[in-house]
């Protein structure tokens, strides 16, 4: 089985009625950097093919390519035997290919049947006005066949998550398609709804669909992937059977070298506690949280996507006050009801949407940097020139290269903007830093200095508390592992203790009873 | 800086300042205006004369002062339409202090106290209400419309004495009171947008209010001053308009309001905050009375006016939706 599967894999031998679509030496650039060259992958019937690499390896841009996005330059589409370029999402549809966004792109306003309608043919009534029942009628047949439940009337903007996902997919499948591209999408589900997606994708293939299914989380992929293609920087690394790899060489295969020179992390002594939260619940976002914190540590707070944790860690920050419970800062009782409050408790908080959330984008680096401090250095109400040198020491620190201090944050690079927040962070001296998956969407080399930064900057006793949702970032940088789930602290590791698994099991709750029932979800946790 | 401004001086030829010259929210308006003097003096020999462009300054000087403040509410991601109504009630306010009480002094302080308490209230309602800035001061423009005609029963303040008008009509060295009092506060108010720690949080807040809340900024302070801002010029403006006028009329400021926002965004501050200067401000506003004078020169009639006005508005924001295409400026 595994021999075929190779040669197979090589393209030369490979009958085209046996592929859905078969990218061959596609390259795409923009403007001057290349963002996927010489790629080849193909999609057979019936299969599930995981695409995995770091953030921009390629991966959204090549499935872009096969769905009409973008035009390759370089390289040729086939969709059954026939060399094709697709001019639109719309052309790509019309072959039977259908792309399920990471963002998407649903009408919120809108009732499900009337978005799954929306860019298409709609039936008429004699009149010419819509035929809603007829629409209804239609839509309630499309979600029947993916097997769930849903009101073909209710607004979108009142479903859950999950819900609007499966929306889309029957969107997706609308136009018959035989090829469906997942882009990330279980980054916002719960487990039990991650389970009834693996039932709909199980249910398509069965179908003989095929279905490319893009992901960062590694267990998923094994579990549910027939076959794994690799990019790394744009280029093809490895195409296999999900059976020859394991996790392992996976990662190793994504990143390009052994992981532990990726992260730096010494020993540590933690000091005295410098956070502690006790009983702090904020409702429908989490609930009865203790936590302590101490100098010199540094706190990995995971979880999957909607545990609580960027809630929690704003919470204390004074954005989403507590409803309940208490905040100790150096072992006195704090009143936090705002950043200002927190940052004066030597608070800090650097968020996970830099672009929304940590610049002022038209901003010059400079500005940006001293963003925070203006009151402390200002004298009158006035700004000091000495602001530029303040500025220049925080950029040296963080190392921001290829940009002048004038240039305006909405032109750099995503590490260096990565880089921009954490120096104006750093600028306000805090004690205790809270981090929102500080390394997200950067490349590998900004990643490893924010890695070294943060080593240095417990070992000057900061303390430190690390949310990501990167599992090999947390159990890598951590001296100490909290596991958030539903809101819930589910479980606590020591560094020595905390394994790729049961810090998964805590997060996704597979010790819960109500998910035992699911066999694959038992034969992996227990014992 | 030293960076920054090194290759611009070394440049030479001035290419690169030129470039960075033109990337200046402000730069389409200023050509525009060169653009048009230009045009306005080949037509006609009078306009270029000193006493004529004078003239044309004095006759923006209420429209600019209130344009300047306002220019900082926009920067802020908001906005103020009351500003005719409360040019009205800080003239009433200034013209009865000035006909009891006589001087220039009082009758100001007058003027600057009731603009600051309705520039307070528009404050009060956007930050702590959190009512938007349009609602609040659509609501005020008629309110205080309405007060000044309860106040006043509808009759006009007269006989304002001339110690008091000198801030409209006074001249130093050929220069009048309102061209010198419009010059000063745009100079404090680029010293102030420049170099002090409100003016700068005045662009954060306006560039991306999430971020700067996270930055740990008085967002809802930085709003607050600038509607006070307003309500303070607003009081300064009263006073040079009661000095050209020589009295108040109850229409005192009626339609200004809109003409303000007009000078902002023709200046090229952007109508969503964060971008944009004083100069923008005093731009917008000279462009408007530049554009008025011409056409009475010409001898275009005066039912032009707002078609003109109109037009130019339009205008203003096309070029600058281009610029920003051509640039690639996103942000």
């Amino acid at each position: 089985m595994t021999q075929p599967d190779e040669t197979r894999a090589g393209g030369a031998a490979t009958t085209e009625a046996a592929t859905v679509f078969r990218l061959e030496d596609v390259t795409k650039r923009f403007g001057g950097v290349v963002a996927v060259e010489g790629v080849s992958f193909e999609l057979r019937p019936g299969e599930v093919h995981a695409l995995v690499g770091e953030n921009g390896a390629g991966k959204s841009t090549l499935m872009k390519i096969v769905d009409g996005l973008y035009a390759p330059d370089e390289g040729t589409l086939w969709v059954g035997g026939e060399v094709v370029s697709f001019s639109s999402p719309r052309d790509a549809e019309a072959a039977g290919i259908a792309m399920i966004p990471q963002e998407l792109d649903l009408f919120p306003e809108l009732s499900v049947a009337e978005n799954l309608f929306v860019g298409r043919k709609r039936p008429r009534t004699r009149w010419g006005g819509l035929d809603r029942d007829a629409m209804q009628e239609e839509a309630r047949k499309r979600l029947d066949a993916l097997g769930v439940s849903l009101d073909a009337t209710s607004t979108v903007k009142r479903l859950s998550v999950a819900n609007q996902q499966i929306v889309a997919i029957a969107r997706a499948l609308v136009g018959e398609a035989r090829a469906v591209i997942m882009d990330e999408p279980t980054s916002s589900l719960t487990e039990r709804e991650v389970r009834q997606l693996f039932g709909i994708i199980e249910d398509l293939t069965a179908g003989d669909v095929g279905v490319v299914y893009i992901s960062h989380r590694l267990d998923e992929i094994f579990e549910i992937s027939d076959r794994i293609t690799v990019l790394r920087d744009g280029h093809h690394i490895k195409t296999a059977p999900a059976s020859e790899l394991d996790p392992e060489e996976l990662v190793r295969l994504m990143v390009g070298r052994p992981l532990n020179e990726l992260f730096t992390r010494s020993e540590s002594s933690p000091g005295e506690l410098a956070l502690e939260v006790r009983g702090l619940t904020r409702g429908g976002e989490f609930e009865d949280v203790d936590l302590t914190l101490r100098r010199g540590e540094i706190l990995g707070l995971a979880g999957l996507v909607g545990a609580g944790r960027t809630e929690l860690a704003q919470s204390i920050f004074g954005i989403r006050p507590p409803d309940s419970g208490e905040i100790l800062v150096d072992g006195e009782g704090a009143r936090i009801r705002s950043p200002r409050a927190a940052m004066e408790r030597g608070i800090f908080y650097v968020p996970e949407e830099r672009r929304s959330q940590g610049l002022i984008l038209p901003f010059s680096i400079k500005n940006n940097i001293t963003l925070s401090i203006l009151d402390r250095i200002s004298r009158f109400g006035f700004v000091p020139r000495s602001e530029r040198q303040t500025a220049d020491r925080f950029a040296k620190e963080l190392s921001i290269r290829g940009a002048k201090m004038s240039d305006p944050a909405g032109r750099l690079s995503g590490g260096n903007q990565q880089k921009v927040v954490v120096a104006k962070s750093l600028a306000r001296e805090p004690n205790i830093l809270l981090l929102d998956e500080p390394t997200r969407g950067i490349d590998v080399g900004a990643k490893s200095e924010i890695y070294r930064l943060m080593d240095d900057l417990a070992k000057e006793g900061k303390a430190i508390l690390l949310i990501s949702s990167e599992l090999d970032e947390v159990l890598s940088m951590a001296d100490r592992i909290l596991v958030m789930r539903e809101g819930r602290i589910s479980g606590e590791f020591g560094r020595e203790e905390a394994t790729q698994e049961n810090v998964m099991t805590a997060a996704t709750g597979g010790r819960n009873p109500s998910n035992a029932e699911d066999p694959r979800e038992e034969g992996s946790v227990d014992e | 800086m030293s960076e920054a401004r090194a290759p611009a001086e070394r440049g030479g030829a001035g290419g690169v300042s030129l470039r960075r010259l033109l990337r200046r929210p402000e730069a389409p308006a200023l050509v525009f205006l060169v653009v048009l003097v230009a045009a306005f003096t080949l037509a006609n020999d009078r306009f270029l004369q000193v006493g004529n462009l004078e003239s044309i300054l004095a006759s923006v000087a209420v429209l600019g002062v209130i344009a300047l403040a306002v220019n900082q509410v926009i920067l802020c991601g908001e906005i103020d339409i009351s500003t005719g109504s409360m040019l009205g009630l800080c003239a009433v306010a200034a013209g009865a202090v000035a006909t009891s009480a006589g001087g220039l002094l009082l009758p100001l302080l007058a003027g600057v106290a009731m603009g600051a308490l309705a520039g307070a209230v528009n404050g009060f309602l956007v930050t702590v209400g959190r009512i938007p800035s349009i609602i609040v001061t659509l609501g005020m423009l008629y309110a205080l419309r309405g007060v000044i005609l309860l106040v006043t029963g509808g009759t006009w303040i007269t006989g304002i004495p001339n110690e008091t008008r000198v801030l409209g009509i006074g001249k130093v060295f050929g220069l009048g009171y309102p061209v010198i009092v419009l010059l000063l506060l745009f100079v404090v108010m680029e010293l102030v947008s420049r170099h002090s720690t409100w003016g700068r949080n005045v662009f954060a807040v306006g560039g991306n209010r999430r971020a700067a809340r996270f930055a740990g900024l008085p967002i809802d302070r930085v709003r607050f001053l600038a509607f006070v801002l307003v309500g303070v010029f607003v009081g300064i403006a009263s006073v040079i308009y009661m000095g050209r006028a020589g009295s108040v009329q109850t229409n005192t400021g009626a339609g200004l309001e809109l003409q303000v926002v007009a000078a902002v965004v023709i200046g090229g501050t952007s109508i969503s905050g964060g971008r944009g200067s004083p100069l923008a401000a005093l731009t917008g506003a000279v462009l408007i009375g530049v554009i008025l004078n011409g056409l009475v020169l010409l001898g275009v009639p005066g039912i032009w006016q707002d078609a003109v006005l109109g037009g130019l508005i339009l205008l203003a924001i096309t070029t600058d939706v281009l610029r920003r295409r051509l640039v690639g400026d996103k942000a």
